[in-house]
């Protein structure tokens, strides 16, 4: 059923995945700061493997200065091509930028060891028992492979302290955005309206309509549930989407096709929800004649999409603000939760307005994952 | 004799307890009902109720878009807004000193509204209109002929054309005349119209092409209108880059 959605992302360019594409983080080398802590990194890898090696032969100061002139000339040669080359670097996905790092500080620490040997065979220094190595083969392939190892394990932890810093913004914005997602005022007002309407000629209505509306007040403000199994995330769609029924009569009719996605698949909270409300509030309250909202969910490979559809107004009306808000909310705590293999798309159609979200299935019991 | 009550609301729930409401409320009586703008026009017309409650928020031609085709009217009912939660409607409605209501309605805040309605004024809806973010223009031109009001839609309008006196409304299903003028029509509907002369004003979704004749007089065409419509040498410039003709 949903296959529509898919189809129409390369009909409709108004459809676009929204989400940061995994690239290369680099730090920038061209700061103070930064050229300050590689001569501070280098200088204390110089002194730890000075008194490592306690070389009798050279003694302990001038093993110091050789192997820090050696490592200074390596690191800033180094930062000077990230400097340059970072522009280019950081627009490289995640495997082809670590790479050409990679292989360029091969390639650098290949030359400079080169260069150094021969500088130090020019200047006689070769006779002097210990100053240089003795085959430079062997000291190419030693620092080459150092290089290698020193210079993956920094990539690494780039990386992870990018996606650190990324993640807790994403948490706090996510915090943020979560409060201002709430049920809209005009919701509340209008609901209280129709119960004390009900109160006189529906009294069992009314008592229902109360007991739904503390239900979803419940939902809403129960920020600690930040993921619940898919059930109970539909049944508080389903719960709001009463509420407005009593409200909007036959003007609001909701198909939803949601029974062949697993019950237990772990969801932010208020995922399906505000989108029904999206749907309802900005398809269907402007039509005169009402129409029909569907909510379609499909479980394949081990991946869950959930489509849903609404009408849009007539083209003379003008449109009502547009709640993104809730859209990005959405978003954000879907990527905070399966990270790039979430996916949350939204537009226009013809004269529908489409939003499709995607993840991955892992069950409730599963616990979250790494 | 009790005064006559027309109640607007889209939502049957908010009609029904109004109606009760009403009902329970000594020297009024419900007219009518009415579940949305268009529908409430064609009954003020014809029930002609002294006052009318109405919801601002409804699809199509919303409360505040009624009141202002009755504010049209030679003798307009008394008009009470009610409105759930619109921030600024509500400002509007206080600095204009109109009568309004929040929902959920209190019993006697509708008896205290309903004994003060009074009428409203063109220019106090305009103004509201204008500061109430959800319909900064009107989707319907309001006619007043023989046989009561009569709505044309705006995007079916092609061009208003202006005489001495009166504006002339043309549009899909003839021409009409009406009394606004054509620079309260040019401010309201600046988004999809344009003026192309002193005396005229053309929906551009209807433009078809702007030709010139032999003394280098512009025209422009529009589609679904026999006659060429004169362009100023001032306008025809900006028409031009406008549409990069």
């Amino acid at each position: 059923m949903n296959t529509g959605a898919r189809d129409m992302s390369a009909r409709d360019p108004s459809l676009q995945e929204q989400g940061p594409p995994r690239q290369l983080y680099l730090p920038d080398f061209c700061r103070a700061r930064t050229v300050l802590a590689i001569v501070i990194i280098c200088e204390l890898t110089a002194l730890v493997l000075a008194l490592a090696r306690n070389q009798a032969a050279l003694g302990f100061w001038s093993d110091l200065a050789r192997t820090s002139m050696f490592l200074l000339w390596i690191s800033l040669f180094g930062a000077g091509m990230l400097c340059v080359l970072r522009g280019y670097l950081t627009r490289q996905s995640l495997p082809k930028g670590s790479a050409i790092v990679l292989l360029l500080s091969a390639v650098l620490v290949a030359i400079i060891s080169s260069l150094a040997y021969w500088i130090g065979s020019r200047a006689g220094l070769a006779d002097e028992a210990g100053i240089l190595p003795e085959d430079l083969w062997t000291f190419l392939l030693r620092n080459v492979v150092i290089a290698l190892v020193v210079t993956a394990l920094a990539l690494r932890y780039f990386y992870v302290t990018h996606e650190w810093r990324h993640n807790v913004e994403l948490q706090a914005k996510a915090r943020v955005h979560a409060l201002q997602a709430r049920i809209r005022p005009h919701f509340l007002f209008n609901s209280m309206n129709t119960i004390a309407a009900l109160t006189r000629s529906n009294p069992a209505r009314a008592e229902e309509a109360v007991q739904d509306l503390a239900d979803l007040f419940r939902a809403n403000l129960n920020e600690k549930r930040n993921q619940i199994p898919l059930a109970e995330e539909i049944d508080v769609a389903r719960t709001y989407q009463r509420i407005e029924q009593l409200r909007l009569g036959d003007r609001l009719r909701v198909e939803w096709k949601v029974d062949s996605l697993p019950q237990d698949a772990l969801v932010p909270g208020l995922m399906v929800q505000p989108l029904l409300e999206n749907a309802i509030y900005h398809g269907i309250e402007p039509r005169a004649d009402g129409g029909l909202v569907t909510v379609v969910g499909e479980f394949n490979k081990g991946m869950i999409t959930i489509v849903v559809r609404n009408p849009l107004p007539a083209a003379n009306l003008t449109m009502r603000d547009g709640n993104r808000l809730a859209l990005a909310n959405i978003k954000e705590r879907l990527d905070l939760m399966y990270g790039e293999r979430s996916m949350v798309k939204s537009g226009r159609f013809d004269d529908e307005y489409i939003v499709t979200l995607r993840f991955p299935f892992q069950p409730t019991n599963g616990g979250p994952k790494a | 004799m009790s005064l006559r009550v027309l109640v607007v609301d889209d939502e049957p729930p908010a009609r029904d307890r109004l109606r009760s409401m009403l009902q329970e409320t000594e020297g009024f009586e419900v007219a009518g009902e009415a579940e949305n703008g268009q529908r409430a026009l064609e009954l003020c017309d014809s029930l002609q109720p002294d006052i009318v409650l109405l919801d601002v928020r409804m699809p199509g031609i919303d409360g505040l878009e009624v009141a202002r085709h009755l504010a049209t009217q030679a003798e307009p009912p008394a008009v009470i807004f009610i409105t759930a939660f619109d921030e600024y409607a509500l400002k509007a409605f206080e600095s204009e000193a109109i009568a309004y209501l929040l929902k959920p309605i209190r019993a006697e805040k509708l008896r205290a509204a309903l004994g003060k309605a009074g009428r409203l004024t063109r220019p106090q809806l305009q103004q509201v209109a204008s500061s109430a973010r959800e319909s900064p223009r009107r989707s319907h031109i309001g006619v007043r002929g023989r046989d009561g009001l009569k709505l044309i839609p705006v995007e079916e309008v092609l061009c208003f054309h202006a005489d001495q006196k009166y504006t002339t409304v043309k549009h899909q299903k003839g021409e009409d005349l009406i009394e606004d003028s054509l620079k309260t029509l040019e401010e309201e509907f600046a988004a999809s119209f344009v003026r192309i002369h002193r005396n005229a004003l053309i929906n551009t979704k209807y433009l078809e092409r702007i030709a010139r004749d032999a003394s280098g007089q512009h025209f422009v065409h529009l589609r679904g209108l026999p006659e060429a419509l004169e362009v100023s040498r001032r306008m025809a410039g900006d028409l031009k880059d406008r549409f990069r003709i």
